[in-house]
């Protein structure tokens, strides 16, 4: 789906966008037609009671994170539009070494979805905040913010210390995964990106960046989503209690989980609260594995910093996820 | 996917989401019923935005007809291929039509019997224990299947003996013979982490799978003292039974 990115092609709509634009949105009407003509043929044979039931489960898990994934990303654009970006690096301390844990920090207090976490981390880094600060405000933004927080305690009602656990286990991965590419890291090895920025008015520009997190955003939750619900009706609940009974197995698997699923932030405390079978230190895996580490981010990254970076970046997130949480689980769970 | 269906795809899902918020009791099959507000808010923001979107769509497309080769939106789609999106929109995008669609064809049901029979794992304790009311003195009392439960197992003193109670749940069969299971889904978040409370009930035919019923009877104290391995349900003995329609509450 990247691949094409970066291609030195220029698209071949380049030069005939006015044509494009201007044509009817075949896609959209063939979906309108699917689904008037499917209410007639389709509806009477869709009773199966397993197709139900997964159906059931796929649309709870996407209207349950639907309201999350909307405030968020309003919150983001109104960030990335109305917060100039002079500000950042005035905030940020000059000392790098300190300048990461107040990054991370700041990653906590400012919410932001993790598909918006890496052009805004990308667009600290154009505007001279060190790359390590901005590294670990691309992994605290996600996992600890407020909305996420909340979400996280309402999916798990009663358990107040899974809110605080999420929280110490991912700030502790951000802000060492920063100190340590401040110490070992190349700057060769992460490309930054330049950034143009769409002038226009501030409403404008907000509208364009919460469609485009929206679209971005809301794609992957469905593939979450779809994911989910497949292994809660297909997989049988034996198997998962089976690998649920050995710990270390639990975690692990959880860990994987998260990066196979993709889920937003915002909505992965759902998911994990149904995976009912797993210890709370799995959960907790899930958690802070989800929003560091996952497919659609190491894509972004990829597209974004470039791949030197991401081989590195991504196995050092999640060893030391896997590693925080496991300890965390350990104390607090 | 270009701007107009980008926006035409929010303003669909907007649309679904109202649908079963605003306009209906749907959504308390997938999620709280404290969850409305906010359902109805987001679906609210993404009509909002959709149609925004496509008034601008519009506009910029007429514009762009009167001056070719003027186009005000130049930077924001320069910008997007930096951030490594095809021109548009993401493809990714198209999946938001499948919740749509499955609103819409599928109009998914509460989890029924299939779910409540394939899930065995023992539900949770989330009640205090010793912390049950005293039960009102007259008539059958009617109770939710899981306080039933949590009496039936956790009451240290015991204040369902003798007592007549109706429960409210559809029906579920059973494998033992003589006895099936009124049964009522507990859901924590959303129907994903949704999980069954059963009670089985004795001495009445059994109804239909998935009916809705109302059981009025009485509680078959249990003989072991300790609780066996494996899943065990309390037991009812059946009096009365009604069927009633499918409340618009699935879940406790």
């Amino acid at each position: 789906m990247w691949t094409d990115d970066d291609s030195p092609l220029p698209p071949d709509s380049w030069g005939r966008a006015s044509s494009a634009r201007g044509a009817l949105p075949w896609g959209f009407t063939l979906v309108i037609v699917l689904l008037v003509v499917g209410r007639f043929t389709l509806t009477p044979h869709l009773t199966a009671p397993a197709l139900q039931t997964w159906s059931t489960i796929f649309v709870a898990i996407c209207v349950q994170a639907l309201p999350f994934l909307v405030f968020g990303v309003a919150l983001s654009a109104a960030i990335t539009a109305f917060v100039p970006a002079s500000f950042w690096t005035r905030a940020l301390p000059g000392n790098p070494a300190v300048a990461v844990p107040v990054a991370g920090v700041a990653g906590a207090v400012l919410p932001g979805c993790e598909c918006a976490s890496v052009p805004v981390a990308s667009g600290l880094m154009a505007r001279g905040v060190a790359p390590a600060a901005a590294l670990a405000f691309l992994l605290a933004s996600p996992a600890i913010n407020p909305i996420v927080l909340v979400a996280t305690a309402v999916a798990f009602p009663g358990q107040p210390l899974m809110v605080l656990a999420r929280f110490g286990a991912s700030l502790t991965v951000a802000v060492l995964v920063g100190w340590l590419w401040l110490r070992f890291g190349r700057s060769q090895w992460l490309r930054i990106p330049s950034h143009p920025h769409g002038d226009g008015r501030k409403w404008v520009r907000f509208g364009e960046a919460m469609r485009h997190d929206l679209l971005h955003a809301g794609g992957f939750l469905i593939v979450g989503g779809l994911a989910a619900a497949t292994l809660n009706v297909a997989v049988p609940r034996e198997w998962l209690t089976t690998i649920a009974e050995v710990p270390w197995l639990a975690i692990l698997v959880m860990a994987l989980l998260a990066v196979l699923l993709s889920i937003c932030s915002e909505a992965d405390a759902f998911v994990a609260a149904s995976m009912t079978a797993f210890s709370p230190t799995a959960k907790l895996a899930f958690l802070v594995v989800g929003p560091m580490v996952d497919l659609k981010l190491i894509a972004l990254q990829a597209g974004t910093f470039g791949g030197a970076f991401t081989a590195r970046f991504v196995p050092l997130t999640f060893a030391l996820a896997v590693l925080v949480s496991t300890l965390f689980g350990w104390l607090l769970l | 996917m270009n701007r107009v269906t980008q926006n035409l795809v929010l303003t669909l899902l907007g649309c679904a989401v109202l649908r079963i918020s605003a306009f209906s009791t749907t959504y308390l099959n997938y999620v709280k019923p404290g969850f409305q507000p906010f359902l109805i808010g987001a679906g609210t923001a993404l009509v909002i935005l959709g149609v925004i979107g496509l008034f601008h769509a519009a506009r910029t497309t007429k514009d762009t007809k009167g001056r070719p080769g003027e186009n005000s939106n130049e930077h924001g789609r320069s910008d997007e291929n930096v951030h490594g999106h095809p021109h548009g929109g993401p493809r990714v995008a198209w999946l938001l039509c499948l919740p749509v669609f499955a609103i819409f064809l599928i109009a998914p049901p509460a989890l029924g019997s299939f779910a409540a029979s394939r899930d065995d794992t023992p539900p949770p304790l989330d009640q205090p224990l010793s912390a049950f009311p005293p039960l009102a003195d007259d008539g059958p009392v009617d109770m939710p299947i899981g306080e039933f439960i949590g009496r039936a197992w956790d009451d240290d003193r015991r204040s369902l003996t003798g007592r007549e109670v109706r429960l409210t749940g559809f029906v579920v069969p059973a494998k033992k013979k003589g006895q099936w299971y009124v049964t009522r889904m507990q859901i924590a978040c959303c129907a994903a982490d949704a999980f069954p409370l059963k009670v089985a009930v004795r001495g009445l035919q059994a109804p239909p799978t998935d009916t809705w019923v109302e059981v009025t009877g009485t509680w078959i104290p249990q003989t072991f003292k300790k609780m066996p391995a494996g899943v065990v349900y309390p037991q009812l003995t059946g009096k009365g039974l009604a069927r009633i329609e499918p409340p618009d509450e699935p879940y406790e």
